[in-house]
């Protein structure tokens, strides 16, 4: 439905956007992750015509539309939620009538139109307070019915929940996958919580520095991040480099910082690798004599334990080598888990993930 | 201290007896100046949009050049109106010296820079995002403004309620324009100035309360309009 | 989507019309200068003793016209005559009329009235000018006035007959206006002889006025006459029509009827005894009958404008 073609968008010779290429489904929501000040934002206000590129095209089913920012034609068939929350100085009736005003609608429909959308979004009763005294959960949802009440074919919302609390973010995003779901509206979206991404989003893709680096379905980007940079930005720690020392029953022995570490992907020995592994794919075990059948078993000491809610990372150091461990909170009140303590982790040689041409190249 | 007692008790004996001299020209006040402050309307609001929304080379200039403006003292504008009005001046033909009508012209002249410049500060402080969202509804040219408008209402008021208060309470064109003829041109403020020259200090007090009392008469009504 | 400001505002600029409605429909009988209005340029000094709201009155009930004024400085009035602003010019200051009529702006100059300066100051009289003749308690100001602070003279300043008068008087005493204006007793006050005497009371100074605003103002002030009915205060009044060559939408018919009006022997008779029951005495002097005394033709007070 859309195609964005090699956009690229300079601001007083910066360049923000360097070259951006898509193709996004009808009826699909597509989620643009990534750390804030890539050209999210921008993007998102080019594809909404409130910016014009420097160079590119948007194909809006077929025909292009960058150039033609004050054509109502197109204008009228999208409709745009702000992260900063928009509330005009008057009725919250009136704040979700504006689209429909603009488009000549009699005062009956309208009146009907956006009485339902206020039941949708659970502000029923709300229509004659004024929009400014909302809370920024309410103002947003009422944003979100602005522009839904107008019946667009494309949604884009620019990191809608950023400055919502959890309940908000909550109805947010159930209204979003609400309108996806009946009124089969296209979604474009940016966050930079790709937890979102994943709740929501069918395709994601990455953007860093002005372009997307890559796109997929949410696994695709979780299982298999293509770079280091998307890796760190996912999340994924223990990135660590290496070189590969030899080939052995089909598998690369890498060796990083002295330690040895077995992957099954084959590499010639002699080639440099970055590699990851999911703290959460690393198992810590206290009695070194567990059996398991994982094929990478490191001796090590607790470094530093550090507490995220229910689920903690744990430094394990290895001579030089540091890798981080998920391990429940109860483990570590159970096990008396400190700095301090020798301990054991395993890990699958399928956890280790190689990325692919890496580690010696200056970034991007 | 006793003249201003003396002035209130002037005041309210004026207002009780109806003295049609001061009838007169309090009517005429109010008459000049909602016809100015009409027109100014007309022409500032427009202008202010315009300066507002469009990027243009000299538009700062032309900004600070509006707001400079806003301490033009009355008798110069009184001066250029009457260079421009006099028969032998480039209006002469429109006979409008010494008449209520140049009297208009100039007040209009004197309030329209504050008009615009206020109006563009209220555009101004409108937050981009609701311009973005204006925008992204698909407003038509048309729509764009008067959303704006609408939105930024509260400072527009009160853009119209300082040229009221400059208009009412103005001399210097008053006089040089209009002659303070009386039962033609004489108003208020040059009323009060003749009253003054003439040593009759009580009086010209009274003349003043009275429109300090209209002006605020007509502040609370435009205010009650401002706030609904 | 008639909100309740747009209502409000609706409402405003109704009501504005509505008044703006009432100016015309107010003003209907005055446009510029047609043959409905004459509009005088005259001095402050005829307009402060509401003889001018007499006068105008008795001609607009006679004739069907609205007569207006502005009464500001000679100078002022006379500017206003050679912009064509005014259809005719009732002003006192013979010097400044001889140029006006000689530069074509104004025709058939008809006198009609006269009245005396008076040099009037604070009773203490610091200067002991009382019983000096005009240019010796002129001299006396300057002198003492050198020495004393609590001499000083305010000075209409304004260009006006008054004003014009003041200079003339330093000029007949051998005095150079210049050094006069830089003096330091002498105040120069920029305004009308109503606010001059306001001015002078407040300074307890001395100034020179014409005698019909004195008369009007005498009972509010503590100033008191010293110096009076000396030939260089005499006050001559004449009014002059604007010349329709040099300005062509003058009032013409009606200029040339007020000046036959303010001529005329009734009207004179009215200049004659203006004033004295208020006052005592009549603030002006006709000027027919006195042509010899005042130093005019007789033509200048009788012959019909035609």
């Amino acid at each position: 439905m859309i195609e964005i073609q090699d956009i690229r968008k300079e601001f007083d010779g910066k360049e923000v956007l360097s070259g951006v290429t898509q193709t996004i489904r009808k009826g699909e929501i597509f989620a643009i992750i990534g750390p804030s000040g890539q050209g999210k934002t921008t993007l998102l206000r080019i594809l909404n015509l409130l910016e014009i590129p420097t160079s590119g095209t948007i194909l809006f089913e077929g025909t292009p539309i960058q150039a033609s920012p004050d054509s109502n034609l197109f204008r009228r068939r999208m409709g745009m939620v702000f992260q900063s929350t928009v509330a005009f100085r008057d009725t919250v009736f009136n704040n979700i009538a504006l689209g429909l005003r603009y488009r000549g609608h009699s005062k009956k429909e309208i009146h009907e139109l956006v009485m339902k959308k206020l039941d949708e979004i659970g502000l029923s009763g709300y229509e004659n307070r004024r929009a400014l005294t909302l809370s920024g959960g309410e103002k947003q949802r009422v944003s979100l019915a602005r522009v839904m009440v107008t019946g667009p074919d494309l949604l884009i919302l620019d990191e809608p929940t950023a400055n919502l609390d959890p309940v908000s973010t909550n109805v947010i995003e159930d209204l979003i996958r609400h309108y996806n779901r009946e009124f089969g509206t296209t979604v474009i979206m940016s966050t930079h919580d790709l937890i979102q991404g994943q709740r929501l989003a069918d395709r994601v893709a990455v953007m860093m520095e002005g372009r997307f680096i890559q796109s997929g379905t949410i696994f695709d980007v979780f299982l298999h991040p293509s770079s280091k940079k998307v890796a760190s930005f996912i999340g994924i720690g223990n990135i660590i480099t290496g070189r590969v020392v030899r080939n052995e029953d089909g598998m690369s022995v890498i060796s990083v910082k002295g330690v040895e570490i077995y992957s099954i992907d084959t590499i010639p020995p002699g080639t440099p690798v970055t590699l990851a592994i999911r703290p959460e794919e690393i198992t810590l075990h206290i009695v070194p004599e567990e059996k398991t059948s994982a094929r990478n078993v490191i001796a090590g000491t607790i470094e530093s334990v550090r507490l995220f809610g229910i689920i903690s990372l744990i430094s394990v150091m290895s001579g030089d080598l540091k890798l981080s461990v998920q391990v429940t909170w109860q483990s570590i009140r159970e096990l008396d888990l400190k700095p301090g303590i020798p301990v054991t982790i395993s890990f699958k040689a399928p956890s280790v993930h190689i990325m692919p041409g890496e580690s010696t190249h200056a970034c991007y | 201290m006793n003249d201003l007692l003396t002035g209130i008790e002037t005041a309210f004996l004026l207002i009780q007896t109806a003295d049609p001299e001061v009838i007169d020209i309090t009517i005429r006040t109010l008459q000049i100046t909602f016809s100015s402050v009409l027109i100014s309307v007309m022409v500032a609001i427009p202008l202010g949009a315009a300066i507002s929304f469009r990027e243009f080379r000299g538009k700062k200039t032309a900004i600070s050049i509006i707001q400079t403006l806003y301490a033009l003292p009355t008798v110069v504008v009184g001066l250029l109106c009457f260079m421009l009005l006099s028969r032998s001046g480039p209006l002469g033909d429109l006979g409008w010296m010494f008449t209520p009508n140049g009297m208009i012209f100039g007040q209009t002249i004197l309030i329209i820079p504050i008009m615009t410049g206020l109006t563009i500060s209220a555009l101004q402080a409108i937050d981009p995002i609701i311009t973005d969202t204006i925008r992204s509804l698909g407003a038509s040219r048309f729509q764009f403004l008067k959303s704006h408008l609408r939105e930024a209402r509260f400072a527009i008021m009160a853009a119209i309620i300082v040229g009221f208060s400059r208009a009412i309470s103005e001399v210097g064109t008053a006089i040089m324009i209009g002659g303070n003829i009386k039962g033609h041109t004489r108003v208020l403020t040059t009323a009060i100035s003749l009253q003054t020259s003439m040593g009759n200090f009580n009086l010209s007090l009274a003349l003043g309360i009275i429109l300090l009392v209209i002006a605020l008469i007509i502040n609370l009504f435009m205010g009650f309009v401002q706030n609904r | 989507m008639i909100s309740k400001s747009a209502i409000g505002i609706i409402t405003l600029v109704l009501g504005a019309m509505l008044f703006c409605g009432a100016v015309s429909a107010a003003e209907s009988g005055l446009p510029e200068h047609s043959a409905d209005r004459l509009l005088i340029g005259t001095t402050t000094s005829l307009d402060a003793t509401k003889l001018l709201d007499l006068l105008t009155e008795k001609f607009e009930t006679e004739n069907n016209v609205d007569v207006q004024w502005v009464a500001v400085g000679t100078g002022q009035a006379l500017e206003y005559g050679r912009n064509c602003d005014v259809d005719i010019v009732m002003v006192h200051d013979r010097v400044a009329e001889d140029a006006f009529i000689d530069g074509g702006y104004g025709l058939d100059r008809r006198i009609f009235g006269y009245n005396y300066f008076l040099l009037v100051g604070p009773e203490s009289d610091p200067a002991q000018v009382s019983g000096l003749n005009a240019t010796a308690a002129f001299a006396a100001i300057d002198t003492i006035g050198a020495d004393d602070e609590t001499v000083i003279f305010v000075s209409r300043g304004d260009n006006s007959g008054t004003h014009s008068r003041e200079k003339l008087l330093w000029k007949n005493g051998g005095y150079d206006y210049a050094a006069i204006n830089i003096s330091p007793w002498y105040r120069e006050a920029g305004a009308g002889m109503g606010q001059t005497l306001t001015m002078a009371e407040e300074l307890q100074a001395y100034t020179l006025s014409d005698s019909s605003t004195w008369g009007a103002y005498e009972s509010d002030l503590t100033l008191v006459p010293l110096v009076e009915n000396d030939d260089a205060f005499l006050n001559i009044y004449a009014v002059i029509r604007i010349n329709p060559d040099t300005c062509q939408d003058v009032n013409t018919e009606m200029a040339k009827k007020w000046e036959n009006f303010m001529i005329s022997p009734e009207v004179q008779d009215i200049i004659a005894t203006y004033g004295i029951e208020e006052k005592g005495t009549a603030y002006f002097n006709p000027a027919l009958g006195n042509e010899e005394f005042i130093g005019v033709t007789i033509d200048e007070t009788t012959d019909p404008v035609v």
